[in-house]
């Protein structure tokens, strides 16, 4: 008789899909609000509050599959409250969510990259420069989630090494325990820190192939971690 | 059979056709709950496949890398699924570059048996371009984070391209047998390497 009810609940779940005829469960502890409007049959904007102040940002995500993968549409700034969908798949239901991010960051880098175009023989003995790596070493640390410490746990050292004309090695001492992951960040000149590469936890190294407007840049990586994300906002395309 | 057990058989049916009836309602009430786009009539089905590895190219599973920065030669590491000549197919993936120090690398094709038809490819920094007529499909394809592509393929008309939910690229198509192909490819000006892991493959067509 179990088995039976449990068939079933799996099979409504399967059959609730994406759209306005599931309503969205707010998640515990998210005080977020989110909204999705559809300005025509295949336009969305997005439109969000409550996100906590001392989130570092959010990543704005969909699926057309719920419980199955989101994909991240954009990392966003604190500041930024409203998102863009254009040109969607018609007669499709979209599920949205904002996850909010945490974590302390490293103290800023400077770089100058010399003149020069990408250069394909640049590194033809060592392909694998980019790769990330993650380093065992004995540097202390500690959780990146307690109250009131916003800097505990922050990544220390972090240098960018100039590997050529157009690429940059990052190097940062890990001292978190419970990250989920390193963010790193760049600031063209004159431009906002945007996340440029999203890293799995412990790793210590990553090489950038930078753009040509990143040849004067800023950069940090943060140590992060997910907040509770806001209830699912759906919509389903006309079209 | 004994008595006690009769009861517990006619217990255990009732409740089975309680559920299929409520199964049934539920199916009737509420729309299909498929990823697919653009509207239904999708049939889905699993295609065969045989894997290609050349030069520095190698596959683990859904996982594909070129591990070297030659910029000639075939470097390959790809999933080369069954042709197909009519109807509307649709592909859905999602990609995630874990590692990308090189540049211009195919990571999904609808190509013709005769030749070059559709290459999405990435460059440098996240951008997405057609390899054909290079024109940018879209931007963002971060390092780390997963993106959404379909591909709906309708053989004689149209081949249009969805980069996280919103269509980016058309292109006309003409008749013929197609098949598709995800991995990772240099093209003729691109070179590794790049790590990119696949998830989330299906088919539909109709």
């Amino acid at each position: 008789m179990k088995t039976a009810f449990l068939l079933l609940a799996v099979a409504a779940g399967a059959l609730a899909g994406c759209g306005p005829a599931r309503p969205p469960s707010p998640p515990a502890g998210s005080s977020i609000r989110l909204s999705a409007t559809l300005d025509d049959p295949t336009d969305v904007t997005l439109r969000w509050s409550g996100v906590d102040p001392h989130a570092a940002g959010s990543a704005v995500e969909f699926t057309s599959d719920p419980p199955g993968e989101f994909a991240v549409l954009q990392f966003v700034p604190p500041e930024q409250t409203t998102f863009d969908h254009r040109d969607l798949m018609p007669q499709t239901g979209f599920c949205y969510r904002l996850r909010p991010y945490f974590g302390p960051a490293s103290t800023i880098v400077d770089v100058a990259l010399p003149p020069g175009d990408f250069d394909e023989n640049a590194h033809a003995k060592d392909p694998d420069w980019a790769a990330p790596r993650a380093a065992s070493g004995a540097a202390q640390r500690t959780s990146i989630r307690q109250p009131g410490r916003p800097t505990a746990g922050a990544p220390t050292g972090l240098r960018a090494g100039i590997a050529d004309p157009n690429g940059i090695v990052f190097t940062w001492a890990d001292h978190a325990t419970d990250e989920e992951g390193f963010l790193l960040e760049a600031a063209p000149a004159g431009r906002p820190f945007r996340v440029v590469a999203v890293l799995d936890p412990n790793v210590t190294r990553f090489g950038l192939v930078t753009l040509p407007e990143e040849k004067h840049a800023a950069y940090r990586v943060r140590a992060h971690y997910y907040g509770a994300s806001s209830p699912l906002a759906t919509i389903h395309t006309g079209g | 059979m004994f008595p006690d057990q009769e009861v517990d058989v006619r217990t255990r049916l009732r409740v089975l056709a309680g559920s299929a009836v409520a199964l049934t309602l539920l199916a009737v009430a509420s729309p299909p709950a498929f990823a697919e786009v653009e509207p239904g009539g999708w049939t889905s089905y699993s295609p065969s496949f045989k894997t290609q590895q050349k030069g520095c190219g190698s596959i683990d599973n859904l996982t594909f890398k070129l591990t070297c920065s030659n910029s000639s030669g075939e470097q390959r590491a790809e999933r080369r699924y069954d042709t197909y000549s009519s109807g509307t197919r649709q592909f859905e993936g999602y990609f995630k570059i874990t590692s990308m120090s090189g540049k211009r690398i195919s990571l999904k094709q609808t190509f013709k048996t005769t030749g070059p038809f559709f290459l999405l490819a990435v460059e440098r920094g996240g951008r997405l371009y057609a390899v054909e007529d290079g024109d940018t499909v879209a931007t963002g394809a971060t390092v780390g984070t997963s993106v959404r592509v379909n591909t709906v393929h309708v053989v004689g008309d149209e081949l249009r391209v969805y980069i996280n939910g919103s269509l980016k690229y058309t292109l006309d198509s003409p008749s013929g047998s197609f098949y598709d192909k995800f991995g990772a490819y240099r093209t003729a000006s691109g070179q590794g390497p790049i790590t990119v892991q696949w998830s989330g493959i299906k088919f539909w067509h109709k």
